[in-house]
């Protein structure tokens, strides 16, 4: 659901400033410059928050606020007062009236945001309605560790990937770093003095600007109580340390909403590759499952008759690997999709121990699977050999 | 209506500082400095803001148990900077919109800076309302107070660029 804000105003100043905190969410700026226009506008949109400022041409906002609340179509209208009009009995007499929040100006942008927050769930604006991100676009990534080789781990292990990986020390560097630069994601040690990683992530909750960031708790594998006590108080993961990578990579992805699918399929030469990595846990099983389907109806929507399943990097293969790999096949099959295979020594050997997959055939490189469709090659190797 | 007691210099002082700081620092992130003040130089206008460069000039009055009205003088070049960082825009995108988007924005500091100080008067026991903005522009203003009113002047410094409030104040009889 989208909501409406509607700013009453005669300053188009105000007005801009509005549209410019709520720029980031998912909601619609109403505009009005006086009373009268701001009832029209009420009546017309049905606004989800109003919010008013007093002194007006026309007709000021303690007369707009009057009428609002006597009209009964009009009068559950949420109104903030957004006004350089203060002063103790001020606030007083209006609040009276009926509002749900009073803002004196001067006010900060993130204030304004936080106290419609509490009127309305706005959230923002979702990545469906941007271009999605995906595994190769960049991010910032803050890690909090107070023990250097940790982050230097981390900066190692993911320097493969476009993510740049910042390392502090403290939460007082961390809570700098968040003032010059909003990260995609923060990683904090549990471990930091007088429980510093909590106290981060209590005050990244409640910085309208990373409210939604991903925090993830680095913490030892056996320190159980603190992994307990991190998931009670709402950290998006638990990384354990010692890290593993390929694992964390993952869970970075999916916590920042990548598209990771570009990792597993892509189409070239008018076919469409799917590519197992070396290692294939279960939350890369699930992964690859998750984008399947999508995958091969685009493709068949985009006029793709051919597939070529790349399972050269993989080093081993397991019954996990082969349902997928079975799945895949029945998709491509119901959509009359052609599939051919491409693997290494290991795998094919592999497939020979098992009922299901000892009669496959395999090409020895993509270039031959993919010269295969015009009749050029054929496979190098069956798996019942 | 009952007669207002005079306020002291200082405590006018401290309320205009406090109310252009908390302007300039919640909307703008600029920290000011309050450098003249026309009680420490009888007689004296306050040193001008440019030989040169035209004024932007936003006037927002009280009325009330105490009348009085805020002159917010800025050079029209720092007025054009300010709405930049007010509104968000580029100063290409400024001088494409024209002189309006910056009347507006100066209008609009003044009317906070005069809230906040007269919202002090209101919770001092001297309740008064906000007029409308409006403004001026030119070179060369004087400002003459009628026989009744009182007249204070502060110039305060903020970016490295002056600018001058105005204040002209009349207790009731």
């Amino acid at each position: 659901m989208r909501y409406k804000i509607l700013t009453v105003d005669d300053s188009k100043t105000v007005r801009i400033i509005v549209k410019k905190a709520f720029k980031g969410f998912d909601c619609e700026i109403l505009e009005a410059s006086n009373g009268v226009e701001g009832l029209a506008v009420a009546a017309k949109e049905a606004p989800d928050v109003c919010l008013l400022d007093i002194t007006m041409p026309v007709m000021d906002g303690v007369e707009m606020l009057t009428k609002l609340k006597s009209d009964p179509l009009l009068k559950s209208i949420p109104v903030v007062m957004l006004t350089a009009e203060g002063g103790r009995e001020h606030v007083l007499k209006i609040a009276k009236i009926g509002v749900r929040d009073y803002i004196v100006k001067p006010f900060k942008e993130e204030l304004l945001v936080e106290k419609v927050m509490r009127i309305v769930d706005i959230k923002p604006l979702s990545e469906a309605n941007q271009r999605m991100k995906t595994i190769f676009d960049p991010a910032e990534i803050l890690v909090v560790e107070d023990k250097p080789a940790i982050v230097q781990q981390i900066q190692e292990g993911l320097k493969h990937t476009p993510w740049r990986v910042h390392g502090v020390s403290t939460t007082g560097e961390a809570i700098d770093f968040c003032g010059r630069t909003i990260p995609d994601l923060v990683m904090s040690s549990l471990s930091l003095p007088e429980d510093g990683g909590f106290t981060l992530f209590r005050m990244l909750r409640t910085n309208i600007k990373t409210k939604f960031t991903p925090v993830f708790a680095l913490v030892v594998k056996t320190e159980t109580a603190a992994q307990q006590q991190a998931l009670q108080v709402g950290f998006s993961a638990i990384i354990t340390k010692p890290i593993e990578f390929s694992e964390l990579e993952t869970r970075i992805a999916k916590a920042m909403n990548l598209d990771t699918s570009l990792r597993y399929f892509a189409i070239e030469e008018n076919s469409l590759i799917m590519r197992l990595p070396e290692q294939m846990s279960p939350i890369t099983i699930n992964e690859v499952t998750s984008y399947m389907k999508g995958k091969v109806s685009g493709a068949v929507d985009n006029g793709v008759g051919r597939s070529i399943i790349d399972i050269s990097k993989l080093k081993t293969l397991d019954m996990p690997v082969i349902k997928l790999l079975f799945s895949y096949m029945q998709s491509c099959s119901e959509v009359s999709i052609q599939y051919v295979l491409v693997g290494n020594a290991v795998v094919i050997k592999e497939c020979k121990g098992f009922e299901d997959t000892k009669n496959w055939t395999f090409f020895d490189s993509l270039e031959l699977a993919k010269s295969s469709f015009s009749g050029e090659a054929a496979p190098a190797a069956t798996a019942a050999g | 209506m009952p007669s207002a007691a005079p306020i002291s210099d200082t405590v006018l002082r401290d309320l205009v500082n406090k109310a252009m700081s908390d302007v300039l620092i919640t909307m703008l992130a600029l920290n000011s400095k309050l450098v003249w003040v026309s009680d420490d130089h009888p007689g004296e206008e306050p040193p001008p803001l440019s030989q040169n460069s035209p004024l932007v000039v936003g006037a927002v009055g009280f009325i009330g148990d105490i009348n009085g009205l805020i002159y917010l003088h800025l050079e029209s070049e720092f007025a054009k900077l300010v709405t930049c960082k007010l509104v968000g825009l580029s100063p290409e995108d400024i001088d494409s919109e024209g002189d309006e988007v910056v009347n507006d924005a100066v209008g609009e500091l003044t009317n906070m800076t005069v809230g906040g100080f007269k919202n002090a008067l209101c919770d001092m026991g001297l309740p008064c309302n906000l007029t409308i903005p409006s403004i001026l522009r030119g070179s060369n203003f004087t400002i003459e107070p009628a026989t009744n009113a009182l007249r204070h002047v502060y110039q305060f410094e903020a970016d490295g660029r002056k600018m001058t409030a105005d204040l002209l104040l009349q207790y009731n009889e």
